[in-house]
């Protein structure tokens, strides 16, 4: 009975919603963006906008390379030239591929030098390193995460530890995964990764982009200043995140009475647009870009437009070991972590951010 | 007892009493005579036997022989073993090279106990084996362990005790491993073998003896 009780519960989620202005000191927005390492989707919507600006155009189709290597073997990753070349200069990120975070190894490379192994009880048994349980084991421990500090490694290369961890993926364990790779970098050499793991199968993807032009589109209406909206003024931020759910996924939002799939309906009060610009790229997307892609979207509003607000989203991949900063993600019967910028026209925000069950509360 | 009956006189009183000192054996003669004529129906022997004055004894203690303690056949309680250190490994004779010997004999044993590493042996019959011989020289190195810092220790095993292996390693150090939770791994010439250690927490000696059963699980 318990058991069947347990299962028809809908898994817990959590969405922390805070408002801000661009220009406040304290801002954490850009601390937020940069700090949720692995993104695999960003859509903005646009009310009220044919055609996006020359600007826009370009940094949407400049959101950089990102790389794809087939059984790389772990220890490549800590070689000193990797390390030198990659993760020194410029912030490098990795993620295995197709790798569940409840059931395999799954590796992360975070910018700064972290490398996250999320490994099932055997193989932790085995490859011998020392690690802690995953803070959501039940009473039999299944997961043990394992952290790496490259950048501590790299300024001894002939200590215990260094050598330790060399012969356990080397010899004790050899892993090989597929790997997703992207770096930022300052510099110019645009192809370093190309020729660094020539040795393997790597091939350079440019993330997906659709863009659409939605018509007579309702939209809520949204006050800055409320976030829990008034009654008959403007809608919560809730409610708005559900709404830009279903836009995102081109729901049919009519509330037609015979729609078997779906019977929600936009929140009141709301007013139709005539036509919204929405976009979406996908890929595995640097934060730097994301970041810059807010800051243009925030200068959307310098000439005047008819828009009331502007909104950016980004999820983050199901099956990365960690969500914001090193905060451990996990997959229960979702694995999303995503977060929602809302911008006004008085450079004021709205950020909400969403994780699943197995999640800790975001920053 | 006759020196109660029989006491003779000192000097002094037998001048007072005005009595004549008699011989012992002339007073002892005296007194036999003098009952024979009072007590004419008691027989000589039973005379006698009542001046003997024998001790009755009422009630009869024995005397409680204190048990002797059960001897015990082991010697040593492992206490007083640990005490005498005789088990002991000193540090100037933990050497690597001094044990490879050891590892030599222990590989020509188990040759032997196999008639014979042939590649072709099955390796169920080495299993069978292994589990009844002796380990004691044999290269062992953990392959899994719930502690990670046990995973990787390779060395000859000097010792085995009920839930531990001592071993030395390359770098001549002594290693104390338990048992309990890990999986050893054992090379003969081309053969692994896997050691449960939670399912081989026995002394060599009583190993030799034991009928393993395929009980339980082997997840560490």
């Amino acid at each position: 009975m318990a058991t069947l009780r347990r299962l028809r519960e809908a898994p817990r989620h959590l969405l922390v919603c805070e408002k801000s202005n661009f220009s406040h000191d304290k801002s954490r927005h850009r601390h937020l963006v940069e700090t949720h390492y692995h993104n695999y989707r960003v859509s903005f919507l646009i009310p009220e906008c044919g055609m996006l600006s020359k600007e826009l155009k370009n940094l949407v189709a400049d959101t950089g390379p990102y790389y794809f290597v087939k059984n790389l073997p772990l220890h490549e990753l800590i070689t000193h030239e990797f390390i030198h070349t990659f993760v020194k200069k410029g912030s490098c990120y990795a993620l295995t591929y197709n790798t569940n975070i409840d059931e395999d190894n799954t590796v992360a490379l975070l910018p700064n030098g972290k490398l996250i192994l999320s490994l099932d009880k055997d193989t932790y048994e085995e490859t011998g390193l020392q690690g802690h349980p995953s803070q959501y084991s039940g009473r039999k421990i299944m997961k043990f995460i394992v952290s790496i500090d490259l950048m501590d490694l790299s300024f001894n290369l002939n200590s215990k530890k260094y050598e330790r961890i060399c012969w356990s993926f080397k010899e004790k364990k050899p892993m090989k995964f597929d790997f997703l790779l992207a770096w930022h970098h300052t510099g110019a050499e645009e192809s370093a990764m190309l020729s660094f793991f020539s040795k393997y199968q790597i091939q350079e993807h440019q993330p997906k982009v659709s863009m659409s032009t939605l018509s007579d589109l309702q939209c809520p209406v949204l006050q800055s200043c409320e976030l829990r909206g008034e009654p008959e003024t403007s809608c919560s931020a809730l409610e708005l995140l559900d709404w830009f759910g279903g836009v995102f996924c081109n729901a049919v939002l009519n509330n037609e009475p015979d729609n078997f799939i779906s019977n929600f309906c936009c929140p009141q009060p709301s007013t139709v647009v005539a036509q919204a610009h929405l976009c979406t790229i996908t890929g595995f997307i640097l934060p730097e870009k994301i970041s810059v892609l807010l800051e243009q979207l925030c200068h959307y509003f310098d000439e005047p437009k008819l828009a009331p607000w502007v909104t950016l989203s980004v999820q983050g991949f199901a099956d990365s070991p960690v969500s914001w900063r090193e905060n451990e993600h996990g997959f229960w019967k979702g694995g999303e972590h995503l977060y929602n910028f809302v911008i006004f026209n008085n450079q004021d925000y709205w950020l909400q951010m969403a994780v699943g069950a197995n999640d800790n509360c975001p920053p | 007892m006759k020196s109660v009956i029989y006491r003779a006189f000192s000097q002094k009183e037998a001048k007072e009493y005005d009595v004549q000192h008699q011989e012992a054996s002339q007073a002892e003669a005296f007194v036999r005579a003098f009952l024979k004529r009072s007590m004419p129906h008691m027989s000589q022997q039973a005379c006698e036997d009542q001046l003997q004055r024998k001790a009755v004894v009422l009630e009869y203690f024995t005397r409680r022989k204190r048990k002797e303690k059960k001897k015990k056949s082991k010697g040593l309680s492992a206490r007083q073993r640990r005490d005498l250190r005789l088990f002991d490994i000193k540090p100037e004779q933990q050497r690597y090279s001094l044990f490879l010997p050891l590892h030599e004999l222990w590989k020509q044993y188990i040759r032997d106990l196999c008639n014979g590493l042939k590649p072709d042996t099955q390796p169920q019959m080495i299993q069978a084996k292994l589990l009844k011989a002796d380990l004691h020289g044999a290269i062992i190195s953990v392959t899994k362990s719930k502690c990670p810092s046990y995973v990787g220790v390779t060395g000859i095993l000097l010792q085995e005790t009920k839930h531990v292996f001592k071993i030395i390693t390359k770098e001549d150090r002594l290693k104390v491993i338990p048992k309990v939770n890990c999986v050893f791994t054992v090379e003969i010439d081309d053969f692994v073998s896997y050691i449960y250690g939670s399912k081989f927490q026995l002394r060599s000696s009583e190993r030799s003896a034991k009928k393993f059963k395929a009980k339980g699980i082997i997840d560490l």
